[in-house]
């Protein structure tokens, strides 16, 4: 993968991902993890290689195509990337509101969910006037709310306290286990080896090892295609 | 689905939003006046060519040091002649007073004008399905009386028609302008709003909002743009157009023809903010699209 005619940022990426997985990307600032990240949300196509998403190429997909893979991916920011003019009730409701999804239904996930994150009472709050801790909330919320197949998180817990930080993750891990995919981009150390989570580590773009997880067959896990991220190359 | 009056990008706060209203106004206002002045002139020219088609002059001119009755009897004659020949419905003398009347602007009070050897008019109304062929009037005409000259108005109305055209080519081309300025000034407030929100539209676009989903914010607010501009221009443009009829009405002249504007008229003109509002909803979108096929 390369940004417009620059050099390339990603090559001899090659994994698969297990539906229902969780795994850590880790490398140093630039090894390319944030871009990783972006083919994985769609941000980017790639310029060569392979990458599947829910059994779809999306170097070839029809454009209009897209938004419909977009929304079984939940993405948490590294910067949040909240909409500062809209409530946290707002923010959180935009992923269900894109989609089409009644406004009753609406009202009644959204409440349930900032309950559930801690921010029943906040729910008119403007991001400005929340602190770092409960942006982060809104913007975990705001990932969570349609309930992706694929959760990434970039640096989810360079904002917040350790302790905090360690909470998160225990979400992130409970989540995983409801059977969502999980990939948390990190420079955390000692969050990835608290958590025991295999790894995807990248170096000046390339993957040096992660842990692959395959069927028998040497093919991705086929039983539930619909969590199924990646399968093929990346270069 | 977005409820009305929610959006999730703030356009409404954008700087432009206030301006571009005015602007989109006065793009109105100018289209309003050229239509007007293009119906008018349709509708004048309409009238002038009903009123004189179907109808012709004979001009008597007087001989030199002719007495009044002499010309009187020659008019009277023509006149029996005319009104026994085929496809003729109408044949009038025109009084020597309404004849003064008609010179008065350019001559003055007709005290002057019994000085000036004036000819006599007489007025025909020809029956439109069976007229009689000009020609033999005109030959006809003249073996009565060598002084009877025919006009069948035909150079005049020919060459006031093809004014009337040229001006009304002019002001639908003025209103063409018009509206591609509309559209240019649409198109840069889309694409300052674009700019100005390319954040949120990015968050939009990467939590799954079709084209369509984004497009919808802008064009919604062109809209409503595009609706308030033209009531206003429209507003203007019907102030206009009655002060200055009024201001017609007032003057006291044979020379202005007595146009007004009918009600469909101003039907058509008062779809004008509907038009301006759905051409800016429609640019809006077209922006708005095709700037986000540039996205991934």
């Amino acid at each position: 993968m390369r940004y417009g005619t620059g050099p390339e940022v990603l090559r001899e990426v090659t994994c698969t991902l297990k539906p229902g997985s969780f795994h850590f990307l880790t490398g140093r600032s630039g090894a390319g993890k944030s871009s990783l990240l972006k083919l994985m949300y769609l941000a980017h196509r790639p310029s060569r290689g392979l990458v599947t998403l829910f059994d779809e190429d999306i170097a070839t997909l029809p454009r209009q195509r897209l938004p419909f893979l977009r929304r079984r991916v939940g993405v948490v920011f590294q910067e949040f990337r909240l909409l500062n003019h809209l409530s946290a009730f707002d923010n959180v409701a935009l992923p269900l509101r894109v989609a089409g999804v009644k406004e009753g239904t609406i009202r009644k996930h959204v409440d349930e969910l900032l309950a559930w994150t801690g921010l029943g009472d906040h729910t008119e709050a403007r991001p400005p006037t929340l602190s770092g801790g409960q942006q982060q909330r809104v913007a975990i919320a705001r990932a969570l709310i349609s309930r992706p197949d694929l959760l990434l998180a970039d640096e989810p817990t360079g904002n917040v306290d350790d302790a905090l930080g360690v909470r998160l993750l225990y979400l992130f891990e409970e989540l995983n286990r409801m059977g969502t995919t999980v990939v948390i981009a990190t420079h955390s150390e000692s969050l990835v080896s608290r958590f025991k989570k295999p790894i995807l580590h990248l170096e000046d773009g390339v993957l040096i090892h992660h842990d692959r997880v395959e069927a028998k067959d040497g093919t991705a896990d086929p039983r539930d295609p619909r969590k199924q991220f990646g399968r093929g190359t990346k270069q | 689905m977005i409820r009305s009056g929610r959006t999730d990008l703030p356009l409404s706060r954008d700087p432009s939003v206030r301006l571009v209203p005015w602007i989109i106004g006065l793009m109105t206002y100018l289209a309003c006046l050229m239509l007007a002045g293009s119906l008018l002139l349709s509708e004048m020219l309409g009238q002038w060519t009903n009123g004189l088609s179907g109808t012709v002059t004979v001009q008597v001119l007087p001989q030199e040091q002719e007495a009044p009755e002499l010309l009187n009897e020659r008019v009277e004659k023509l006149v029996r002649i005319l009104e026994r020949t085929d496809g003729i419905d109408e044949v009038r003398a025109i009084p020597l007073e309404e004849i003064a009347a008609l010179l008065e602007p350019w001559v003055g009070g007709t005290a002057s004008l019994d000085a000036l050897p004036l000819p006599r008019l007489i007025d025909m109304r020809l029956n439109v399905a069976a007229p009689p062929p000009m020609g033999e009037l005109k030959t006809m005409l003249s073996n009565a009386d060598p002084g009877a000259l025919l006009d069948d108005h035909g150079i005049w109305q020919d060459q006031l028609a093809d004014l009337v055209i040229a001006l009304e080519l002019v002001a639908g081309f003025i209103v063409l302008l018009v509206g591609l300025a509309t559209i240019g000034i649409v198109i840069f407030a889309t694409r300052s709003g674009m700019a100005a929100h390319q954040d949120v539209i990015e968050v939009l676009h990467l939590i799954g909002a079709e084209d369509g989903y984004v497009a919808r914010q802008f064009q919604n607010l062109a809209l409503t743009q595009g609706l308030r501009g033209g009531i206003i221009g429209i507003a203007m443009g019907a102030a206009t157009i009655w002060g200055l009829g009024y201001a017609a009405d007032h003057i006291d002249s044979s020379i202005l023809p007595q146009v007004k504007l009918l009600a469909w008229h101003w039907v058509v003109l008062a779809s004008l903010p509907a038009v301006t509002a759905l051409i800016a909803r429609s640019t809006a979108r077209r922006t708005v699209v095709r700037s986000l096929t540039r996205m991934v």
